[in-house]
């Protein structure tokens, strides 16, 4: 199995305080790898290490080759292969649906319009808003506007596709249309980091849990024996304050 | 005493004169600003968060240097009188270039001379609108652009800029009616623009009140053209 991310001994500070202790951890090719635990416990900063959207204090973050910190100024070549997918979807609210996901692949892949824009097509079918290429962001749902950031992301042909809480600004009945898609996208093979509470969604597509507190990864199993079985009181808890 | 029409009508060949002189010396003058501005108020955020993240090595240097530019002269602009700083460019300004070149009569005419000072100092207004334009363009949307891979210019002109300017029409709108307003400081160097022309008449006839009711009315003509412009440039872009 191909290690795709590595975390050595990784540890990442804002100003005085540290918020991730000395992670050692590594995700391998098609692995779908979901993250939970309490909110501060830098599950968030762990994945914006990933993409170089943080960069790591110290230690060695071994991302499609290339370490960080060390090769720090080559962290676009890591953008282009790893995609990502915000809690607040973020789409350019001046482009419309297919402008936004045939953005990355004129932009980064230097596909000409026409290309670029049948990519784009193929991609909004794929997550079912194919119908809705010529509207502006701030014409569609939450959930809607969440399948078009994955379309986007996914524009770009990465390698990983990192996810941060993607479905926690939705309300409930949107939630499906975006985890279903995250399941498709699960099920050809993409390697996944998502950061989620959607435990159905962690044990219908994940093929590993993990879960984090106050900056260190403290249970790493599989998704359905872990949360028949969490070991920790920590775990118990957290699980039963997310309902589940 | 009586408002006597005619006498407008007989001044309005000449106040038109200069309205149009007036026109040229701020739109020239607010275009050039507008890119000075533009440029210099990237440069006043270069390599922060705004425009796309940290830069590193030789980057870093290229980008706190024009950070230090940038706000050298848009401190050096905002902090004097426009009136001094036309005063400078036509009567120091080549002597300035004498003691340091030695190069003797390097001088502006009157017109470029206001022109100049109009892009300068508008420059430095539009900059900080320009900034304040790009910082206030949502940090998730930045960082959208940044996890796609695109360049740094990229973001700055596919992602940035569009939104960007959308907020900054407004404001910008203001200073490009300041600084056609401005333009009546050039009275003071001798340019023979709308209120020197006014002043002219004014000299020969006594007439004040209906001089300078006229004058007035001219200027408020070619602000509300701007402010037109402005409103139709602002109605064209799609809503967001």
């Amino acid at each position: 199995m191909k290690p795709v991310i590595e975390f050595k001994k990784v540890s990442k500070s804002f100003g005085e305080t540290e918020v991730l202790h000395d992670i050692s951890l590594t995700i391998v090719e098609n692995e779908v790898v979901v993250l939970v635990g309490p909110s501060g416990s830098g599950k968030s900063t762990l994945l914006r290490c990933i993409n170089g959207l943080e960069m790591v204090t110290s230690g060695d973050l071994v991302v499609n080759q290339i370490h960080l910190p060390r090769q720090k100024r080559r962290v676009r070549e890591i953008r282009k292969e790893v995609g990502m997918v915000f809690q607040l979807f973020y789409l350019f609210p001046h482009m419309t649906a297919l402008e936004n996901v045939a953005f990355g692949p004129k932009k980064v892949r230097g596909f000409s319009r026409r290309e670029a824009n049948h990519i784009a097509q193929d991609l909004l079918d794929k997550v079912g808003l194919g119908d809705r290429g010529h509207h502006l962001p701030s014409e569609l749902s939450g959930g809607q506007q969440q399948r078009v950031a994955i379309a986007r992301a996914l524009a770009v042909k990465p390698k990983v596709m990192l996810f941060d809480e993607p479905t926690s600004a939705l309300d409930p009945e949107l939630r499906e249309e975006v985890l279903n898609v995250m399941t498709l996208v699960a099920q050809e093979g993409m390697t996944m980091v998502v950061v989620s509470h959607e435990m159905s969604f962690a044990k219908k597509a994940g093929t590993r849990l993990l879960f984090m507190d106050d900056g260190r990864i403290d249970e790493d199993g599989d998704p359905a024996e872990l949360l028949l079985n969490p070991q920790t009181e920590r775990l118990q808890n957290f699980l039963r304050h997310v309902g589940y | 005493m009586t408002f006597e029409w005619s006498i407008i009508f007989e001044s309005l060949p000449n106040l038109i004169e200069g309205a149009k002189l007036s026109w040229y010396i701020a739109i020239t003058g607010i275009l050039g600003g507008l890119v000075l501005g533009t440029v210099s108020g990237l440069m006043r955020i270069a390599g922060t968060r705004a425009v796309g993240g940290r830069t590193y090595g030789f980057s870093l240097f290229l980008s706190r240097i024009s950070q230090l530019a940038a706000f050298s002269y848009i401190e050096l602009i905002r902090g004097t009188p426009i009136i001094v700083q036309a005063m400078f460019i036509y009567f120091a300004l080549p002597l300035l270039i004498e003691v340091v070149t030695g190069l003797r009569g390097i001088r502006f005419d009157a017109v470029t001379a206001a022109v100049i000072t109009i892009m300068i100092n508008a420059g430095a207004y539009m900059a900080e609108i320009v900034r304040g334009a790009v910082q206030s363009v949502n940090k998730g949307l930045v960082e959208a652009g940044m996890a796609m891979g695109i360049s740094r210019l990229q973001l700055i002109a596919s992602v940035i800029s569009p939104i960007a300017f959308r907020r900054a029409i407004p404001p910008l709108g203001n200073q490009f009616i300041i600084s056609l307003k401005d333009t009546s400081l050039f009275i003071v160097i001798g340019v023979g623009e709308l209120t020197r022309q006014g002043q002219e008449i004014m000299a020969s006839n006594f007439r004040a009140l209906e001089i300078w009711s006229a004058v007035a009315v001219c200027y408020l003509v070619m602000t509300s053209a701007l402010a037109l412009i402005l409103r139709f440039i602002e109605k064209r872009m799609r809503k967001i």
